[in-house]
């Protein structure tokens, strides 16, 4: 689900209060099904404690909701790592690609060069799963052709995508 | 690989196939219309040697033997010429003609078999009573120039023959007439080879576009082929043998074909009178080197032409995958027709002195501008086309227009031979009818066809008295009447004369100028019509008393006419024998009449050939328009649209090229008869009109047979992605 | 040393251009997919590398030697006894059996009838084409003309095995069957396969894949 390292990165945007942190993520992540305060506290509590992020000086007499949380050195490098390094290569990886391209945009990295990454990756995957598939038997065969057929179904997103690349900047720059 | 090369082809499937064969029939046909007009060639020669007996009188001496007395005269029967050879021998090894066993002796005579044949058929008053004695047998063919020849080899003594102005010969003439410049019988060789040649020519144009569009049948599955080939690692060397192969193929299965066309239509050919008189089949025959050089020449040419053809597409690996636009024709196509027409104007009023170089002249003119056409064909197409497509209203047009502009070659392609066709009738009739209309040719009832005349020249001898003129002449049933024509001497020269009175009672030759009394006529009476005949300052009553100019008796019918003629010869051996104006013309007229079999035998020949032309690119095109039609139809284009565009796509080159063919054949025919012979051009008749008629009247006939058929070809799978 | 290497090479169809400074190194015995986006020139990078086409700018070596200043006759044999070529469709010679076809290139290199219809024989049995020699090309399934076209690429045992688009016009299934046979009988004669294809799944039978964007390779990572 990524929802920690999604936080992460809308904070390394940066500093907000839990509630925007919400809205920001109901908006641009999760459309189908918003996020409950209680996750999102909880999820920030725990970044706390890892000293991802830290809570600002607040107004005094402010409630827990409206106070602002800054990202730490640490949180940031979480956040670069994330990003730059390619998700292992499994099927139903949509929601975690999605996520890592709409925070790179948002955070004016270079979205191109990660989706090619993540390509070389991904084909890095099925060359494994196609020696398999001719080497072993035909169960082994089953299994990799299932896993070939999602791992393409994902370079297509990741082809599209990368045309739309532009677009997308300009929907989701704030 | 040659061996590869011929299996690829053999095995081609029935396109390439079909291809093949309709490759090698062109080439059959044009191999026969080589080989007629050589072996025509070698048979003129062969026929102008066998004349050449008959020049005996002009032989060269030859000392010691015997020698021969010898008398020719040219005598008429219904307007052919029989050929009368008198002969006295003067000695017993006096040199013998060919054809005869022996010299007759006084009193004999031998005859040609058509002479035999015409002698057994006719009334003896007519023909058999010239000639005096008995039949003693049949003049061999070695003797007789065409199987139809009327010679006659009458013996004489040696008294008579000199009392009629015989000649001495030590031999026979063995000199053929074209090498001989005194010879008068028998026709120069030399003229007739040069106007084969030019007929040879203006036939082979047509045949080899035929060739050329059958080669481009199905080129675009050969050329698929052949990139096919390439991308596997054929070099283009290999490419060319493939396609040379191909075609020596074909070339040498169309020369073998041809040869055996030519063979079977040799009889045929004989019997056109090229030189007036038709050869003997034995005659039209063809050397070794003759055949070695069409056996191995043809094939040739089609293995050089194949390379050239190959050599414009430049098969890449990658085939025809991408088809680029052609470059569009330049307007200096344009140009050599016009160096042609100019060549030809620059004669007008510089006529070149001698026949060859007239011929060099005109002919190389004539080719110039038939080239000029062919080439220029493609640019005017695209012109019109573009001016068609610009003004397009309806999307047909449109289409068509479009389609045109972008690839005019293939267009004029297919009517290039009709083309060619249309300009050569075109200017061969216009020069035909000109030469007709100024030389005219006289009509049979008028008076230079009916009337008779035997002139007594004043070389020949004395005049003969008034009864010496057989009594008979006017009794003779058919005979209108008999007029003398006297002779007044003035001096060096002499006038033939005859009183008005008796002219214009006659009539029929003319009238006398007002007040005159006396009139100076032609000696033979008859005179060009619209000729105006003058007075002679002589008193009337004297003429009776001159002597007797000529004889001319005018005849209702043949049979009288010959019966006169007959008459007259027996009651005066001696000159020329007696003949009609017509008849002298007609002798003068062996030019026009000999054009005029070559101007049918290359308008016969042409269209035909050109029509095949045109089936065969229609054909091609009907193939190559499949998968843009088909791909328009499916996108909504309606079929009548299509059909349109079909029509207008091959409508605008052949009527644009035909209008400035025929126009360019008249502009060309005008030049060339100012030039040659100072005449204007008189428009043709409606046979002409007919003709041009007739032919594009089957093109588009041809052209709108296979609109049918388009429903067919553009159904809906032929556009699927094969 | 490489096996085939086109060094910054570029080739303009008319004003459009097709290659802007491409350059790739394949090693003898590896199996390359170039991938990319239709009109991104990744076939005409292939025809550069086969010497197919000569590119304006830049070098091709073929073993160490310039192939692109190599005439068009030497080109041609080049192809004919060093490369071997699978395209999509339209390389069969229609009028030729199954057998004569794999026979091609060593009939064109001068080999007698006999030897190289003997030499294209056991092809048919190894890529499944049993009883099949003497049908024409009309007469073959799709895939069954594929694998007549891997025959005849591989039959003289070439060196470079160039395929665009070899599965382009089959279904996977067939078209999986085709890649297998391909790759077993490169890797049986160590041929080095050049692989254009814009399928993922196609492209995963190689041993490296690169893209070519907008007339330029851009190399993903090594394996």
């Amino acid at each position: 689900m990524s929802v920690p390292l999604t936080l992460l990165g809308l904070l390394e945007r940066e500093p907000s209060h839990g509630y925007d942190l919400k809205r920001d993520y109901d908006t641009f992540f999760n459309r189908g099904k918003p996020l409950s305060f209680g996750q999102v506290y909880a999820t920030l509590g725990r970044l706390v404690r890892d000293g991802k992020i830290v809570i600002s000086d607040a107004e005094p007499g402010v409630g827990p909701e409206r106070k602002p949380y800054v990202i730490t050195e640490l949180g940031a490098t979480e956040v670069n790592t994330w990003l730059t390094e390619p998700v292992e290569p499994e099927p139903n990886l949509q929601t975690v690609l999605f996520s890592k391209v709409v925070l790179a945009l948002m955070l004016g990295r270079p979205a191109e060069e990660y989706l090619d990454v993540q390509r070389a990756a991904h084909l890095r995957r099925m060359q494994e799963l196609t020696t398999v598939k001719r080497g072993g038997d035909l169960v082994d065969a089953l299994l990799a052709d299932h896993g070939l057929f999602h791992l393409e179904a994902d370079l297509h997103w990741i082809d599209t995508t990368a045309t739309r690349l532009d677009a997308l900047r300009a929907a989701v720059g704030t | 690989m040659i061996r590869f090369a011929i299996r690829l082809t053999v095995v081609g499937g029935r396109e390439a196939v079909t291809r093949l064969v309709i490759i090698a029939g062109a080439v059959a046909l044009g191999v026969a219309l080589l080989l007629a007009p050589i072996a025509a060639t070698n048979a003129l020669g062969a026929q102008n040697q066998r004349y050449a007996w008959l020049n005996t009188a002009v032989a060269p001496t030859v000392k010691g033997g015997d020698s021969l007395l010898w008398l020719i005269h040219g005598d008429y029967y219904h307007g052919r010429t029989i050929g009368r050879v008198e002969v006295a021998a003067q000695g017993a090894h006096a040199p013998l003609p060919p054809g005869i066993p022996r010299l007759p002796r006084p009193g004999e005579y031998y005859v040609s078999p058509a002479l035999g044949e015409l002698l057994a058929t006719t009334p003896p008053a007519e023909l058999g009573d010239r000639f005096p004695g008995h039949d003693i047998g049949v003049i061999g063919d070695a003797a007789l120039p065409s199987p139809d020849s009327l010679l006659v080899v009458i013996g004489r003594t040696p008294a008579d023959l000199t009392a009629l102005g015989a000649t001495r010969a030590t031999q026979i003439m063995t000199t053929a007439p074209s090498g001989c410049g005194q010879c008068y019988a028998g026709f120069n060789a030399n003229d007739i080879a040069v106007a084969l040649s030019v007929v040879a020519a203006a036939l082979i144009f047509p045949v080899l576009i035929f060739i050329a569009t059958a080669t481009r049948l199905a080129a675009a599955r050969r050329e698929q082929r052949f990139a096919a080939m390439r991308l596997v690692g054929a070099t283009p060397r290999q490419i060319s043998l493939l396609s040379a192969v191909e075609s020596t193929l074909a070339a040498a299965v169309g020369t073998a074909v041809g040869l055996g066309l030519f063979l079977a239509a040799r009889p045929s050919l004989a019997r056109i009178p090229f030189t007036g008189e038709r050869f003997f089949v034995a005659d039209l025959s063809l050397t070794a080197p003759d055949l070695l050089g069409v056996a191995l020449g043809v094939p040739a040419g089609a293995v050089v032409a194949a390379g050239l053809a190959l050599r414009r597409v430049r098969i890449s690996p990658l085939g025809v995958s991408r088809r680029v636009t052609p470059r569009p024709p330049r307007g200096w196509r344009a140009l050599p027709l016009v160096v042609g027409l100019a060549e030809l104007g620059y004669f007008v009023g510089r006529r070149p002195a001698s026949t060859n170089g007239q011929l060099i002249a005109y002919v190389t003119g004539f080719v110039v501008i038939l080239v000029g056409l062919v080439l220029a064909g493609p640019w005017l197409t695209m012109q019109s086309a573009r001016v068609l497509a610009g003004r397009a209203r309806r999307p047909a047009t449109l289409i068509a227009g479009r389609r045109l502009a972008d690839d005019p070659r293939a267009a004029f392609r297919s009517v290039s031979g009709l083309i060619v066709a249309l300009f050569v009738t075109t200017v061969a009739t216009g020069a035909i009818t000109t030469f007709v209309a100024h030389r005219g040719a006289p009509r049979t009832d008028s008076v230079e066809a009916t009337a008779v005349h035997k002139i007594f020249w004043p070389e020949d001898g004395p005049a003969p008295t008034p009864a010496r003129i057989p009594a008979g002449l006017g009794s003779i049933p058919g005979v209108r009447d008999v007029t003398l024509v006297h002779r007044a001497d003035d001096g060096g020269h002499w006038l033939a004369v005859i009183t008005c009175s008796d002219l214009d009672r006659l009539a029929v030759y003319g009238r006398c100028p007002p007040g005159a009394r006396v009139a100076a006529v032609n000696p033979g009476l008859v005179d060009t019509p619209g000729t105006e005949i003058e007075a002679a300052d002589l008193d009337p009553a004297a003429v009776a008393g001159l002597p007797i100019m000529s004889v001319v008796v005018n005849t209702a019918n043949h049979a009288a006419l010959e019966q006169a003629r007959t008459l007259l010869e027996n009651a005066f051996p001696r000159g020329q024998p007696p003949a009609s104006e017509g008849e002298r013309e007609a002798d003068n007229s062996q030019d026009l009449v000999r054009l005029q079999q070559l101007a049918s035998v290359v308008i016969i020949g042409s269209l035909p050939i050109a029509g095949c032309s045109l089936a065969v690119s229609v054909a091609s095109g009907l193939s190559d328009r499949r998968r843009p039609f088909s791909l328009l139809r499916l996108t909504g284009v309606q079929l009548a649209t299509l059909r349109q565009v079909v029509a207008i796509e091959s409508l605008l080159p052949l009527l644009a090229s035909a209008a400035v063919a025929i126009g360019l054949g008249f502009l060309a025919a005008e030049l060339f008869l100012r030039a040659q012979l100072g005449y204007t051009l008189t428009p043709p008749g409606w046979v002409y009109y007919a003709v041009v008629t007739g032919g594009l009247a089957l093109s588009l006939t041809i052209i709108a047979s296979t609109l049918p058929l388009l429903q067919r070809i553009t159904g809906p799978d032929t556009a699927r992605n094969e | 040393m490489t096996a085939l290497e086109a060094r910054d090479v570029a080739l303009s169809f008319g004003e459009t251009p097709a290659l802007r400074g491409a350059s790739l190194a394949v090693d003898p015995g590896e199996i390359v997919a170039i991938m990319g986006p239709s009109g991104s020139g990744k076939s005409t990078l292939l025809h550069c590398l086969a010497g197919i086409l000569v590119p304006s700018a830049g070098e091709v070596l073929f073993e160490g030697d310039r192939l692109d200043q190599l005439g068009e006759h030497q080109r041609s044999v080049l192809r004919r006894d060093r490369f071997g070529f699978v395209f999509q469709f339209g390389q069969l010679v229609p009028e030729l059996t199954a057998q004569e076809n794999v026979a091609l290139p060593l009939l064109l290199g001068g080999a007698r009838r006999t030897a190289a219809m003997a030499a294209a024989e056991p092809w048919f049995d190894r890529l499944g084409l049993a009883g099949l020699q003497r049908r024409r090309s009309g007469e073959l399934s799709g895939g069954q003309a594929q694998r007549v076209a891997l025959a005849r690429g591989l039959v003289a045992r070439p060196s470079v095995l160039f395929a665009d688009e070899p599965t382009g016009a089959l279904d996977s299934v067939t078209g999986e069957q085709v890649m297998n046979l391909l790759v077993d009988a490169a890797h049986d004669q160590r041929t080095t396969v050049v692989l254009v294809t814009h399928e993922a799944r196609v492209a995963a039978y190689a041993d490296r894949q690169v893209i070519v964007r907008d007339g330029r390779v851009n190399a993903l990572v090594r394996s």
